[in-house]
């Protein structure tokens, strides 16, 4: 960790999974600031706290919403999303802004390493090397974080 | 028609007749081709390529019976009025093009008889030149191919349809298709997220618990749980969700496990071939490499006795996958306190790999390693062993 606290706005509609990511971002020395259930109050949490990343589901409360409260939080938040979702392959090419995404299920060990890497490359606004398994980058952020210079991960 | 023009007809039926006068005159009664002409059933105009318009200026029997006409009405008349309403005007344009340019010609045009009914007309024209080159008439024969024409139209009708019938079954097809995917994805989509919520569950509750012998069996289904669920992940991610590849679940499996056991005194070689199982095995596999790890991991290098137990080396594990034969063996090696000494062998997780190794056909062997312990499963490549 780098000293500095991340504030993480968890955007879920389970509230089981929700509680535990919460615990999980503790865990990980984040500040978690709020939870949202829907893409209206996520959206209003987002503008109102201005977290430094916000975990998203793509399917909340009013439905697959959670793609664009991704671009409602990169746009007109000035924060930076990352989904969490089973649907992987149904993301936008584009990522709606948000810097990647976690898999559904993913592991306590896998969130955690995800999160401690991303608290990293936010604070440096550089990746410290390839991202950890289970964590997929998008292109955009990828390429800002200086990882198209590596070389391929074998 | 205006005096003028029919002043006009009559000189030209009169200039047609010399022409056609001419003609006779040189093949009379006496030459056998002309004969043959004359007599022959297929129908055969000559036209007069000297004359403006190109009139008829000879139609054989043949002719005036396909078409309904008597001599005297076509004699001195460009074959023109043959056409009706329904005649391609593309194929009256070819026509045109190939007596232009004094060309032969064959085409299929629908015909006019006098009675207004038609006929397909399997058309031949070609130039017919003088003796210093020039074209002097052109000849034509006729012939009737309605009958073959219908079959073709009616061919053409039952390609029409049955090519509308194929098109509007695709569509019934691909919109199934459509509609199965989208209910794999939904399915595929509840089931992680359930997966995630039982994950949760434990999780939860092993916050809750501080009884160690609890929190330890939570600690173990949540891996089992996890174990599944990257099943699950890597199912749906590779193009044939039916196979299921073993190297790369174990390259998952072992680098979450080992992350979440925060031993960087245990170090893993992994020796992957890789290996493709039908999906439905793929639950039960895992669950017996899940444990066998866990077991390794947990039971071989207990810390309180690390160093002073392995004589100083370093502790190891070893996971190989080959193929050997009709046999996939999966060898988890660790060159730790041996069996004699593991905390809790014969527990509920190797009840769990003996049970799950009868439903798979599965043989598998613990034997020492000296030092340490290896577990192989044997695994039959097409679920029998021979």
């Amino acid at each position: 960790m780098n000293g500095r606290q991340l504030d993480v706005l968890i955007v879920e509609d389970e509230v089981l999974l929700a509680t535990e990511l919460e615990f999980l971002v503790e865990e990980v020395g984040c500040h978690p600031v709020g939870l949202a259930m829907s893409s209206d109050e996520a959206k209003a949490l987002a503008c109102d706290l201005r977290p430094d990343l916000a975990l998203v589901d793509v399917h909340l409360r009013d439905g697959p919403t959670g793609v664009e409260v991704a671009r409602t939080i990169h746009d007109d938040c000035g924060g930076v999303a990352l989904f969490m979702t089973a649907n992987v392959k149904r993301l936008p090419d584009d990522f709606a802004g948000a810097c990647g995404v976690i898999g559904k299920p993913y592991s306590e060990h896998g969130v955690k390493t995800a999160l401690e890497y991303l608290t990293v490359c936010l604070t440096q606004d550089r990746a410290p090397g390839p991202p950890p398994t289970g964590l997929e980058l998008s292109p955009a952020y990828a390429q800002r974080w200086g990882l198209n210079d590596l070389p391929e991960a074998v | 028609m205006s005096e003028r023009s029919g002043v006009q007809r009559m000189t030209d039926i009169l200039r047609s007749e010399r022409a056609a006068e001419e003609l006779a005159a040189e093949h009379g009664v006496g030459d056998p081709f002309a004969a043959a002409i004359r007599a022959t059933r297929m129908a055969m105009i000559v036209t007069d390529a000297r004359q403006a318009d190109h009139p008829i200026i000879f139609a054989n029997d043949a002719f005036l019976k396909l078409t309904g006409y008597h001599r005297d009405e076509v004699i001195g008349r460009n074959c023109r009025f043959l056409q009706g309403p329904d005649t391609d005007p593309a194929a009256v344009e070819r026509l045109s093009r190939a007596v232009a340019a004094g060309e032969d010609i064959a085409i299929d045009i629908l015909n006019y008889r006098k009675d207004g009914s038609t006929f397909w007309n399997a058309l031949y024209l070609s130039p017919v030149r003088g003796k210093s080159g020039e074209i002097v008439y052109f000849f034509g024969s006729q012939l009737n191919v309605s009958d073959k024409k219908r079959v073709e139209f009616e061919l053409d009708d039952t390609r029409d349809r049955l090519e509308a019938a194929v098109a509007a079954r695709t569509a019934d097809l691909t919109q199934a298709l459509q509609q199965k995917t989208a209910l794999l994805h939904e399915v595929d989509h509840r089931v992680k997220n359930n997966l995630q919520l039982i994950s949760s569950l434990l999780l939860l509750q092993n916050r809750r618990v501080t009884d160690p012998g609890v929190k330890n069996s939570l600690r173990g289904m949540l891996e089992r749980v996890s174990a599944i669920a990257t099943v699950h992940r890597r199912l749906f991610q590779s193009e044939d969700v039916e196979r299921f590849d073993v190297s790369a679940f174990v390259r998952d499996l072992v680098s979450d496990m080992m992350g979440a056991a925060r031993r960087d005194d245990i170090k893993v070689s992994l020796d992957l071939e890789r290996i493709d199982i039908a999906a439905s095995k793929a639950a039960p596999l895992a669950l017996v490499i899940s444990e066998l790890f866990s077991n390794a991991l947990r039971h071989a290098f207990p810390p309180e006795i690390m160093g002073a137990a392995l004589d100083g080396r370093a502790g190891e594990i070893l996971v190989r996958i080959t193929r050997q034969d009709a046999e996939f063996r999966i060898e988890i090696t660790d060159n730790g306190v041996g069996t004699g000494n593991s905390a809790s062998s014969g527990g509920f997780g190797l009840t769990i790999v003996q049970l799950l190794c009868q439903q798979l056909k599965a043989r598998s062997e613990t034997t020492p390693a000296d030092p340490g312990t290896r577990v192989v499963v044997h695994l039959p490549v097409n679920g029998v062993h021979h």
